[in-house]
């Protein structure tokens, strides 16, 4: 059955408070979950103080600063620090999204950071997106034709093919979105989730693809496709401004408009 | 602990090809209960009483009956496939799900029977 408080091994107990630096007078208490799986201890949360001109422009700035100056033992994923690879999605003020694109001005005084959702926690806010990419993998994110390449020339598109598939595949597979949906929360070992399905969608309606039936069939299940339940928490959420819930509901329609 | 794969966790037992009708039958009652629940609505305030004769003298006409008989199976039939959507949504264990849909699908058919039988039988004149 569903469970309503966390399994005890999961609690949160209270951690370190890292004092704002003498004679601050604009202090950022930024709140982080902390879990370390080898010391065998529950997550806590670590209050870390800031003076603001310390924080920098983003929460990315901000927590690197933390790691370089408070606790070096902060476990994070950053990479691109310009919303293009997606490594550093988390949870922060409530709203899954980006550290390096979160402006620490928008935030206010307090600022709590948690891992993406419902995921398993790998250490601090580094979350398992195992399961995440294996949903990615199984809507088989590639080309798939039978008729041979064009010996001399590309797979031509029109301007309009283009322009349909150019909003999906825009997707950076951050997991912010996925990780919103209350569907993925409780079933995502058989919901796909948004992020795989956008990606399908992506395929589903690329004017090269000839698999689109094949594709339609895979995704043609209660559970695989209809846990959506147009919550739209994903489309809230992505950084990238893109619409997943409107992939899926279109997902929908085409596979209603096959049947009659 | 499991030493299969991700992809095939994912993949499981493959696409189970239904869902499609499900749906469509979901936005198709929902659709025809939005007419039907405001005529229930509008029609039961605009009696001039909610005595009993009075009730019963509307639903003998043939029309109410034939609209609430509507009324009864699609409200009946839409609320199976929500229930039935939540849950799947939250009973997880095989056998708790089972049993759960099961009493899901008797209890809705046994209230759609008994709302039809309550209807036909004031409807044709069978209540006093």
């Amino acid at each position: 059955m569903t469970e309503f408080r966390l399994p005890a091994h999961s609690r949160i107990h209270t951690g370190v408070t890292h004092a704002a630096p003498e004679g601050a007078h604009d202090v950022r208490r930024v709140r982080i979950y902390r879990f370390d799986p080898d010391s065998g201890e529950n997550p806590r949360i670590d209050t870390f103080e800031l003076e603001a001109s310390e924080c920098g422009q983003m929460v990315l700035d901000a927590l690197i600063r933390i790691k370089s100056t408070r606790d070096a033992t902060l476990t994070f994923r950053r990479s691109c620090r310009e919303g293009i690879c997606g490594s550093c999605a988390m949870n922060i003020n409530g709203v899954n999204r980006l550290a390096c694109i979160t402006s620490v001005h928008d935030l206010g005084a307090q600022i709590r950071i948690y891992p993406l959702p419902h995921l398993p926690v790998v250490k601090d806010l580094v979350p398992d997106l195992t399961t995440f990419y294996a949903q990615y993998a199984s809507v088989k994110p590639w080309l798939t034709t039978q008729t041979p390449a064009p010996p001399d020339a590309e797979r031509l598109q029109s301007k309009a093919e283009q322009e349909k598939i150019d909003r999906p595949a825009a997707c950076i597979l951050c997991a912010c979105c996925s990780t919103a949906c209350p569907s993925y929360w409780w079933n995502s070992d058989r919901y796909l989730g948004p992020a795989a399905l956008l990606a399908a969608y992506r395929w589903i309606i690329d004017s090269r693809d000839e698999a689109t039936g094949e594709r339609l069939d895979a995704l043609e299940d209660p559970f695989k496709l209809y846990r959506c339940h147009t919550i739209m928490n994903c489309t809230d959420v992505c950084p990238k401004d893109l619409n997943p819930a409107k992939a899926i509901a279109e997902i929908k329609k085409m596979l209603v408009q096959r049947q009659s | 602990m499991s030493l299969r794969t991700p992809l095939a966790g994912v993949l499981g037992r493959g696409a189970a090809k239904s869902g499609v009708h499900h749906w469509w039958l979901q936005r198709l009652t929902a659709v025809a209960l939005i007419p039907l629940g405001i005529w229930f609505v509008v029609s039961l305030l605009a009696l001039p009483a909610l005595d009993y004769p009075v009730v019963t003298a509307w639903m003998s006409q043939g029309w109410t009956a034939v609209l609430l008989l509507l009324f009864v199976l699609t409200a009946s039939w839409h609320s199976y496939l929500g229930v039935r959507v939540v849950v799947e949504d939250y009973v997880h264990g095989a056998g708790a799900k089972s049993a759960a849909l099961a009493a899901v699908s008797y209890v809705h058919v046994i209230v759609a029977v008994a709302g039809v039988f309550a209807v036909l039988k004031v409807a044709l004149g069978g209540a006093p």
